[in-house]
């Protein structure tokens, strides 16, 4: 009867189950969003370099554009981020609040 | 899904500590936000020819840093400067 914890007087768990399920939830959205913010951009920057002309059909030279280019947006995408993250730490260090530099050092990655 | 995420069963510590890491996630969403604008415009400027690697060659990494770098300078020098018309 209480395989899945429904009649459970024990409020403990629950309350665990519920704290890593709003947690998992609140992760799952944020790297969702900043992927489908990702994808947008490689989409324009992409579309811009190897379709300059669109023709009838995608060729295969537009194909193999299209991957260099979203692996090399990517590389680009990992060091702005590890340029901006760095200069971000150092101008707070060189404002003395050294509250938030944990949080600017947490490596911003791409990770789907 | 709805009953699991009932907020109204946590504890004061748990909602706090969930604050916590809501408050952290928005920061971490805020740092993406700013890359994603910066790789937007640094790309304009740095990539300009053909594509013919996935890879960043020497001279495309250092103009992205150095984009990146001329980016934070003018916005501390507009900061600056707004500072200065303030106090006139």
């Amino acid at each position: 009867m209480a395989l899945f914890g429904s009649g459970s007087n024990n409020a403990a768990p629950n309350q665990q189950e519920v704290k890593t399920a709003i947690i998992k939830q609140l992760q799952q959205e944020a790297a969702m969003a900043n992927a489908r913010n990702l994808i947008g951009k490689v989409n324009e920057h992409c579309f811009d370099a190897c379709i300059p002309a669109p023709g009838s059909s995608i060729t295969p030279k537009e194909e193999t554009c299209l991957s260099q280019c979203m692996e090399k947006y990517i590389s680009f995408w990992n060091t702005a981020s590890r340029t901006y993250v760095s200069r971000v730490s150092r101008e707070s260090k060189r404002l003395g609040g050294a509250e938030n530099l944990a949080m600017m050092a947490t490596p911003t990655d791409t990770s789907l | 899904m709805d009953q699991q995420l009932d907020v109204s069963k946590l504890s004061e510590a748990d909602k706090k500590e969930l604050n916590q890491i809501l408050t952290n996630e928005a920061q971490k969403s805020n740092i993406q936000q700013t890359v994603h604008h910066l790789a937007d415009v640094c790309w304009k400027k740095c990539i300009t020819g053909r594509i013919s690697s996935g890879r960043l060659d020497q001279s495309e990494e250092a103009c992205a840093q150095n984009c990146v770098e001329r980016w934070m300078d003018t916005n501390l020098a507009v900061l600056k400067h707004l500072e200065a018309l303030r106090s006139q």
